[in-house]
């Protein structure tokens, strides 16, 4: 009935997209457990990222390989000035506040995209690269969605790596486990935030510009992958940093079974995701009471 | 610091609320009398104020408890398809589309809040828009001879005037639609403030308030949180459902991405807290301030103009978190306090900085 070489397929197509996702995820959840702001303006920088690349590439004939390291650091310095011009005022104001701030830059960059871009999806076109793929067996994989699966976990691992042994990693486990006890031992807290929430726009941004080779987005993908980021960030728990690899495994699997599997399956794919994080939030609330 | 015991000298909800009757029952002759065929367009203009003040209000009552709902789109879209399949599948008055809309979104909240009410702010955020978003998918998914699937269904109007040659003119027409939806939305406005009065009037006010203080401390006060929280969604939700049925008669059609948009909830929330949360008159003040800006906008741009939204929420949060009413009912105190407690009011300005919510 099934054909098992189309769920290894699926399979395959979960693992690789499985990266992306944890690339973006990382940085919501580096932003909600190092300065403990729900950021849903998360999935703009992403969008924007995407953005960023396809007019570097039309304006200026930017390859998205090059515009990798023209966006991050852009992306990063959006996300500084952002921390510095808002953020930073509503530490210590209520949830609600710091929930509808975000909202509101969300919102913001979301419909200057849409001013400056328009809602049709743009695709980054005539790249040699983007049609190239490998056949291994029965199973196909294309070039770009697997470099993008080795870079996305390069640098999630390589985020890892660096909360665990660098300086600044451990200053942002430091602020994230008690932040008047880092700033005892003489720790700059503001400044510790402002570095996280910069490399979490970074993050996003660079897996922006992996998005805008994969697929043609429009700028309201922002949205969607914001959910999606709380999806895997929810499923891992919330502030656990490390565990969003194998969360992200886990949706994005999830994903891509039912894409594959479910007929007319593929536009049930948002669907899969407000699914899971439905399910896991009230699942974990009935566990708790 | 004793609301109620100010309350009861000038009842001055009461009275607001009888103005507000009052406003609306002369407003299309007054638009009329004052800008003859103009008339019709500022007419829409304020149905839109309405619509946008029905809408913050009940998302207001929710908010009072401490919790943001990112879902009234959904319960919007709720009441707009119900009425549009009842018209395509019932033979039953037309009407009865309106309160079968606020019904079925007053059930959806029921079935959202009792899975979702006990999750803590963040996630049940989070839970309400996954939810808006799983009924936008759902409505883009149904069968087309059902619901329409992408294309939408088309929905009559309520009201149809009839041209009478020589005793009127052409755009009059358009004015008796137009006054007889004002009508419609005003009534629903009043419907709405009489909800919230009396909850501000009733024992729930404290109860709201306890919860969204401290949800524990409320708990061992006696107040049920999940009960109340649950009510709060429910009455909520009851307001803008028949907003969204009406609204789907006056624009004639309902579509997925239309009727579950995104952008309903952002006015939901943005409108509230522009003009002052927790009370009856901020979010008909922010309603009003922000429609008159929401019109310049739109007449400048055509994508887009939600930035203003934006950029009003992110300073209002930032420059003005009580919001209009708040901001100016501070500065009222301030100065009817007078000489005799000007000690009084330095220790509140020194306060103001922690104390605001």
């Amino acid at each position: 009935m099934i054909d098992p070489t189309l769920v290894l397929q699926a399979l395959v197509s979960g693992v690789l997209a499985a990266g992306l996702y944890a690339l973006v995820s990382v940085g919501l959840a580096l932003a909600i457990g190092v300065i403990g702001i729900v950021n849903f303006a998360h999935g703009e920088f992403f969008m924007v990222g995407a953005f960023f690349a396809y007019q570097l590439f039309v304006s200026f004939g930017i390859d998205p390989v090059v515009s990798l390291f023209l966006v991050a650091p852009a992306l990063g310095l959006i996300g500084a000035l952002i921390y510095a011009s808002t953020i930073r005022f509503v530490l210590k104001a209520p949830e609600l506040n710091q929930m509808l701030l975000t909202f509101g830059l969300g919102i913001i960059l979301q419909n200057l995209a849409l001013l400056v871009w328009g809602g049709d999806p743009r695709t980054i076109s005539g790249i040699a690269y983007r049609s190239i793929g490998f056949q291994i067996g029965p199973i196909s994989v294309g070039l770009v969605p697997l470099a993008s699966f080795v870079i996305s976990l390069a640098l999630v691992l390589g985020l890892y790596w660096m909360l665990a042994r660098t300086a600044t990693g451990r200053a942002m486990r430091a602020v994230a486990q008690n932040r008047i006890g880092a700033a005892l031992v003489g720790l700059e807290v503001d400044r510790v935030y402002l570095v996280a929430f910069a490399l979490s726009a970074l993050l996003a941004g660079i897996g922006g510009v992996m998005i805008a080779v994969i697929q043609s987005p429009t700028p309201t993908i922002g949205l969607a992958f914001t959910l999606k980021a709380f999806a895997i960030v929810v499923v891992a728990g919330l502030g656990n940093i490390r565990g969003v690899l194998f969360a992200s495994l886990f949706v994005a699997i999830a994903e891509s079974m039912v894409a594959t599997l479910v007929p007319n399956g593929d536009t049930l794919r948002n669907a899969v995701f407000f699914a899971i994080i439905f399910v896991v939030l009230v699942w974990r609330s009935r566990r708790v009471a | 610091m004793n609301p109620a015991a100010k309350r009861r000298t000038v009842p001055w909800d009461v009275l607001g609320l009888l103005l507000l009757i009052a406003v609306a029952l002369f407003t299309p002759e007054l638009l009329r009398a004052l800008f003859d065929r103009a008339s019709v367009s500022y007419l829409s203009i304020a149905i839109n104020a309405l619509s946008l003040a029905v809408l913050a209000l009940s998302w207001d009552m929710l908010a009072r408890t401490g919790q943001l709902s990112l879902a009234h789109a959904a319960f919007y879209g709720a009441g707009a398809y119900t009425t549009a399949l009842m018209l395509r599948h019932l033979e039953l008055p037309m009407w009865l589309g309106i309160p079968a809309g606020g019904v079925v979104a007053v059930l959806f909240a029921l079935l959202l809040g009792s899975l979702t009410l006990r999750l803590r702010a963040i996630y049940f955020a989070i839970a309400t828009l996954a939810f808006a978003e799983v009924l936008k998918s759902v409505a883009h998914h149904a069968p087309t001879s059902f619901a329409g699937g992408n294309a939408g269904m088309n929905v009559a109007p309520l009201f149809r005037p009839t041209f009478v040659a020589g005793e009127m003119e052409r755009w009059e027409v358009a004015f008796l639609r137009n006054e007889s939806y004002f009508y419609v939305y005003a009534g629903l406005l009043v419907l709405t403030v009489l909800v919230s009065i009396a909850l501000q009037r009733s024992r729930l006010r404290h109860a709201f308030t306890a919860i969204r203080t401290n949800e524990d401390v409320a708990g061992v006060m006696g107040v049920r949180p999940a009960r109340v929280k649950l009510l709060a969604f429910m009455l909520s939700a009851a307001g803008v459902g028949m907003l969204g049925a009406v609204e789907a008669h006056r624009i004639g059609s309902v579509l997925p991405d239309q009727s579950f948009a995104v952008a309903t909830t952002v006015l939901a929330l943005v409108t509230p807290i522009f003009g002052g949360l927790y009370t009856t008159l901020g979010p008909i003040v922010g309603a009003l301030g922000l429609s008159s800006i929401q019109e310049l906008l739109r007449r400048t741009f055509d994508d887009g103009y939600l930035i203003g939204y934006g950029v009003v929420l992110v300073l209002t949060i930032l420059f003005m978190p009580r919001g209009v009413v708040g901001t100016l009912g501070n500065a009222w105190r301030k100065r009817g306090a007078g000489k005799p407690r000007a000690k009084r009011t330095s220790d509140d300005a020194t306060e103001k900085p922690g104390g605001e919510a």
